[in-house]
């Protein structure tokens, strides 16, 4: 008997035997997406052009050694910026309009604190020797940001510190509330333990500098301004007028200076509030004297609030005119000020209220109305012929040849710790740069090592690394897809109380837990920059975007991909780029 | 072993029998005997298959096509306006290949509501790629839908087993009932040539394109010619164990015939008598019963009625416009013939109104009467009717 | 989002579904969740022609095509066949269009529903007849131009709300989805795929072809409709028990119906009347899930 299935002629019918995958719907596209990284506007805020976007990935993934080498790449003092920068990459956080900006500073002390603690060494890539030597004058921001980036590029470096610590304002400016010793002198180890000489104590006169430009290949002038600019009113002495610089550093050096009473604090930068708050740890009271309004202050705005917490005494709108002596007291006496009109910076513009005047009687007088080099030969030459003038540094050459730079507070229009690590930064790189193609090829090679559109300089651009493919567009907060991201609290500083404040130099922040650093992280668009979420993956309805073995390797089949767009729409963040096919 | 059963039993033992896994069905009258005694056998164990009571015919034969896709033997009954319904999925069955057994009751089509016998139903489906099996008794029945799984199986065409409502649905008569064994070595268990399978996924019943639609409903035409001869085979392997056979046509002293009638459904029988009367008398007259309508078996029928000089059909049916269906089949086979007998077209017994001797009788007369039809169809038995206002 | 567990891939590139088309981005979620073992019945809708013309699939599963009306029966056909080979792991899947779902396939899906078959009827809804040339169905919302309530005769019905209709069936679950939702979408189906008897998952797949659409906006758009309240995530088990997924936060309905361009001739007055319609709605789900607007 035959069974059913035996010797049957085969059936032509509709059953399928291929894949769709012979249609290469490809062909239909006119949208083309592309795997294109960004540049996000906090990293090109930041005078030292740290890779913002990928240091928060990293750490809200809990690589917190891998985003502590990634900003090490371009700032040599974390724990330092992550205490003292005044974080102009959070004013332009692309969050700030959804919630609140990333807490960035607090993040990189984190990741600072949590090295140190661990005794972490970097892995970084280092070019390899060469043969030449540069000597760096003054261990301040400038100076030590110089030697670590040209120990990167290869060269040995010797630093000469005229006190006898290295570190510079940040050992003897700033109070140690703010920046603790021990946090400088674990950023100042690992700085040498890169192979970079510090000699302290070694006071370079002019005539010394010319001898040591004929021991090395250049010489990188970071000596600072460490002294007060001087009040230039009547009465005015140096019993009566102290330097509010020379007061901090006095006190860092372990002095406990008298400040009972009353003392005046001219001025509204930082120096002025450090000064006033300094004197309030010392058992004094302060009063900051301003010409301007609070709002025109260059302080920090928290630094102020803390200040006034503390006791400080703000008044707005005084200037000093005069000062006379009554007995060991000083009566200041103060012009009234009154806003007229702007200035061209939009600050209001002050003109004297008439002849009122007013009167305080005080113990001491502390400037801090502005700061000016040690010395004046510091300062680089008014003739500029034959000098490269920097956006942070000014090299000189020598009848040899041989380039001298000036960097840090001597060139930089905005004078602060970041800057100064900018200016040591721009200063190595361009010394590379001419040692090896020549000054003509300086601008243009610092040009191309730009983050995004600004003054900021990538060190790992220029040294070929990964960031170098980045698209310079910085990503506007429309580009990014909110309906990714949830409402969510920005991590509040924990800080000692006031009362714990005004008895000690302790410091004022504390530490976050890891916990907290990772959810503050996470919090961080990462603007422009690819973190594996897979958007385009999931959402890819053509099984276009393909996953490699490796996690961050991504790319989109183009046999099959119809250039719907959805890649680049559901990207959150910003790094899928969608063009008009065959551009 | 012989049992006294209904038409609409036989039909439930042959399902018994042939193993059938999964039945789907709706109810309607004169069919629903069929599903109540399966539905009954499911569920007291003596059939192993699954019964769906599905919410329409669309839905009964659309659970088939999915039930055969997936592998297993299927069955379902139904009758009139629950076939109509079916249409679509009629031509879904065929083209999707799924060898589908299904009982037809022929039954008249609403308005008004008849629910008697009337072949309008089941021939109206004849371009759906069924093949088209009519029976004449409960024997009948019983052995055509055993053989209905086989042939379908054999071509992967759905086939119809046609039986006329009341007077072979609701009719008591002796059948012999096989036993289960000598049925298995007929019908094997179902081994299906496709099916839907995770370990060898496609997909049944795509999108076809113009490229390939033609050749795929060609394939189909060549199934539906095999199916021909194939009948013709497994009749052979069935009369060999169980002794019966049918044919795609039954010629009754056909040879010497100068008049034949052509007849299906219980109408044959009916004929029969009448067939014995007429030859007593010396009538040279013959019977043409037709099984098969699809495919319709041309060489048969013209083997059959070749030699004759006047053919009358008795169509319990009516294709308006036309005529009667099996008389235009009949005309169209013929066709091929150099030499063709006359043929006239009878319509009788619509509705389910009784086709009787007497009635056949004044068929035959009438053929014999005339030389040619005076109408492309005659309707027999016409009353007066009262219009309304 | 990570969903590293679900890198199988059911669905093939080559497939012909328009670009950016939300039917498929449905499709291949569901099918990660789903697995190997599925049988899927497919209903004419726009994935009769999506799944690709012979002799090609766009589908690495077993895939049965079937007649319009027929999401429901054809799968109870195969459901059985399956139980009767002993067949008890594989799960059959309907994979339907709205029109397949809320009109001509209606009755067989309440059907099949009604007899608890055990399978899941899955209803992708564009909410119109899409592969046709976008007529209108009962699941097209009130306000939407389609080519067949053309110009001011825009459709002026309220949409068939067919989850209701499943959940007074009493089947064990149903389930809404959203293709701008997947972790939900394939927590649902997995979850569906767990449990014996019907299940009905109502996912909502936008189509860019059909709601004049960018194609890059089709996911933006089905999010925008549960931010909206327009289609709320939300599961009823054994008809009784309501769970909302998601209380989104208070988006006006107005700016899901600014950028489609099937929404684009209605006025404000109609907008705020659809706006009076979705909060009665939604005000009605709070009711059943017993929680407080």
């Amino acid at each position: 008997m035959n069974t059913p299935t035996m010797n049957l002629k085969p059936l032509f019918m509709p059953r399928t035997h291929e894949t769709t995958e012979g249609n290469k719907t490809g062909s239909w596209r006119y949208l083309r997406p592309r795997y294109e990284d960004k540049t996000s506007p906090c990293s090109t805020a930041c005078p030292a052009g740290e890779d913002i976007a990928r240091i928060e990935m990293l750490s809200a993934q809990g690589f917190f050694k891998e985003a502590w080498e990634t900003i090490l790449r371009e700032n040599p003092l974390p724990g330092v910026c992550g205490r003292v920068c005044f974080h102009p990459c959070e004013g332009v956080c692309n969050r700030e309009g959804f919630d609140s900006s990333l807490a960035i500073h607090t993040i990189e002390r984190h990741l600072a604190d949590t090295a140190a603690r661990n005794d972490l060494k970097p892995a970084l890539e280092k070019l390899a020797s060469q043969p030449q030597k540069i000597a760096i004058i003054g261990s301040g921001p400038a100076g030590l940001s110089a030697s670590w980036f040209f120990t990167m590029l290869g060269y040995a470096c010797d630093i000469y510190e005229a006190l006898s610590e290295a570190g510079g304002i940040l050992r003897w400016g700033i109070p140690e509330y703010r920046l603790p010793a021990p946090v400088l002198r674990t950023e100042i180890g690992r700085i040498e333990s890169q192979g970079i000489r510090i000699f302290t104590g070694k006071h370079i006169s002019e005539s010394e500098l010319n001898k040591l430009r004929g021991n090395y290949s250049t010489v990188f002038m970071g000596c600072g301004y460490s002294r007060s600019t001087p009040l230039g009113v009547s009465g005015e002495t140096s019993e009566s007028v102290k330097d509010g610089l020379e007061f901090l550093r006095s006190v860092r050096q372990g002095e406990k200076p008298s400040c009972q009473g009353l003392s005046a604090v001219i001025g509204g930068g930082n120096t002025a509030v450090d000064v006033a708050r300094t004197v309030i740890r010392l058992g004094g009271k302060a009063a900051i004297l301003y010409r301007r309004r609070r709002q025109d202050m260059p302080a920090f705005a928290e630094e102020i609030a803390m200040a006034m917490e503390e006791g400080v005494a703000l008044h707005e709108l005084l200037a000093p005119g005069a000062i006379e002596a009554q007995g060991d007291q000083y009566k200041l006496i103060l012009r009234k000020m009154k806003i007229e009109g702007q200035d061209k910076d939009g600050r209001g513009r002050i003109v004297p209220d008439g002849d009122k005047t007013s009167e305080v009687t005080v113990e001491r007088i502390f400037t801090a109305t502005g700061a000016d080099v040690a010395e004046p030969w510091y300062n680089p030459p008014s003739d500029k012929s034959g000098a490269i003038t920097l956006s942070h540094c000014q090299i000189k050459f020598d009848k040899e040849g041989i380039p001298l730079v000036y960097g840090g507070d001597l060139t930089n229009v905005t004078k602060n710790v970041t800057q100064a690590i900018a200016s040591g930064k721009q200063a190595a790189m361009a010394i590379d740069t001419y040692f090896q193609q020549g000054r003509d090829a300086i601008e243009s090679r610092l040009a191309s090592c730009r983050v995004g559109d600004g003054l900021s300089l990538s060190m790992e651009v220029y040294m070929q690394g990964a960031r170098r493919l980045r698209s310079s567009h910085i990503v506007q907060p429309e580009e990014i897809n909110t309906d990714y991201f949830q409402f969510e609290a920005r991590v509040v500083q924990p800080r000692l109380l006031v009362e714990e404040r005004t008895g000690s130099f302790n410091e004022i922040d504390m530490r976050i837990s890891a916990n907290l650093a990772i959810r503050e992280a996470s919090r961080c668009f990462n603007c422009g920059l690819c973190n594996q979420c897979d958007n385009c993956y999931i959402f890819c309805p053509d099984v276009a975007v393909i996953r490699g073995r490796n996690m961050e390797d991504r790319h989109i089949n183009f046999d099959y991909c119809k250039g719907c767009g959805l890649c680049a729409a559901e990207c959150p963040r910003n790094a899928v780029t969608l063009e008009r096919e065959g551009l | 072993m012989k049992r006294v059963l209904e038409g609409s039993h036989a039909v439930a033992e042959a399902v018994r029998l042939a193993n059938v896994q999964v039945v789907s069905a709706y109810p309607i009258t004169p069919q629903t005997h069929i599903v109540e005694i399966i539905s009954d056998y499911c569920a007291k164990g003596k059939m192993n298959a699954k019964f769906i009571p599905v919410e329409s015919e669309h839905s009964c034969l659309a659970a088939l096509v999915g039930a055969q896709s997936a592998g297993v033997r299927t069955f379902t009954a139904t009758s009139s306006q629950g076939l109509a319904l079916m249409h679509e999925i009629l031509h879904w069955v065929s083209a999707a290949r799924l060898p589908i057994v299904m009982v037809d009751v022929n039954r008249a089509l609403g308005p008004g509501w008849n629910i008697w016998t009337d072949q309008t139903d089941s021939l109206s489906q004849r371009d759906t790629g069924w093949i088209q099996l009519y029976c004449e008794d409960g024997q009948e029945v019983l052995d055509t839908t055993l053989q209905a799984f086989r042939l379908a199986e054999r071509v992967n065409l759905p086939v119809m087993v046609v039986l006329d409502a009341f007077f072979l649905s609701h009719t008591y008569e002796p059948v012999d009932v096989p036993e289960q064994k000598e049925v298995d070595r007929f019908l094997p268990s179902y081994s299906p040539r496709f099916n839907l399978d995770t370990r060898n996924p496609y997909t049944l019943s795509p999108l076809v394109t113009p490229a390939f639609y033609m050749e795929m409903r060609h394939d189909m035409a060549l199934a539906m010619d095999e199916a021909m001869t194939c009948f013709a085979e497994i009749e052979e392997e069935y009369a060999a164990l169980f002794n019966r056979r049918y044919g795609s046509v039954e010629a009754v002293t056909c040879d010497d015939a100068e008049i034949i009638l052509v007849t299906s459904g219980t109408i044959t029988s009916t004929t029969r008598l009448l067939l014995e009367e007429l030859r007593a008398k010396g009538e040279k007259v013959g019977l043409l019963k037709m099984k098969m309508f699809r495919p319709f078996p041309v060489e048969a029928v013209c083997r059959a009625l070749g030699r004759a000089k006047k053919v009358a059909v008795i169509d319990r049916n009516f294709s308006f416009g036309a005529g009667g269906v099996f008389a235009q089949e009949i005309k169209a086979a013929l066709y091929k013939l150099p030499v063709r007998p006359t043929v006239f077209g009878y319509i009788a017994g619509l509705g389910g109104r009784d086709v009787t001797t007497d009635i056949l009788e004044e068929i035959y007369i009438k053929t014999r009467e005339t030389d040619l039809p005076s109408q492309e169809s005659i309707w027999i038995g016409l009353q007066e009717v009262k219009y309304a206002n | 989002m990570q969903i590293d567990a679900y890198d199988r891939e059911y669905m093939c590139s080559g497939h012909v579904g328009c670009a950016g088309c939300g039917a498929t981005i449905a499709m291949r979620l569901f099918m990660k969740a789903m697995g190997e073992k599925t049988i899927m019945v497919l209903p004419a809708c726009c994935w009769s022609v999506i799944a690709g013309p012979y002799p090609q699939s766009a589908m690495k599963i077993p895939v049965i095509h079937t007649a319009f009306e027929t999401g429901g029966a054809t799968a109870s056909g195969v459901r059985a066949a399956l139980d009767m080979k002993g067949d008890t792991e594989t799960s059959v899947v309907t994979w339907a269009g709205d029109g397949g779902t809320f009109d001509i396939g209606f009755q067989s899906l309440s059907g099949a529903v009604e007899r608890n078959e055990d399978f899941i009827y899955v209803c992708y809804d564009n909410e119109a007849y899409m592969n046709t040339g976008i007529q209108r169905s009962s699941s097209t919302p009130y306000g939407a131009w389609t080519t067949t309530t053309p110009g001011q005769d825009w459709k002026r019905l309220r949409k068939k709300n067919i989850v209701e209709v499943l959940v007074a069936h009493r089947i064990p679950y149903v389930a809404t989805a959203n293709i701008a939702f997947p972790e939900d979408l394939i927590r649902k189906a997995q979850k569906a795929k767990s449990i014996k008897g019907s299940k009905f998952l109502h996912i909502f797949a936008s189509c860019p072809t059909g709601w004049r659409i960018p194609s890059e906006m089709s996911v933006k758009i089905a999010r925008m409709a549960v931010q909206t309240n327009i289609f709320p995530l939300y599961e009823v088990e054994d008809g009784i028990h309501y769970t909302i997924n998601h209380k989104p936060k208070e988006y006006l309905v107005r700016e899901y119906f600014k950028l489609q361009g099937r929404f684009r001739h209605l006025t404000d007055k109609d907008l705020d009347q659809i706006q009076t319609m979705v909060d009665e709605d939604w005000g009605l789900l709070l009711k059943k899930a017993g929680e407080r607007s």
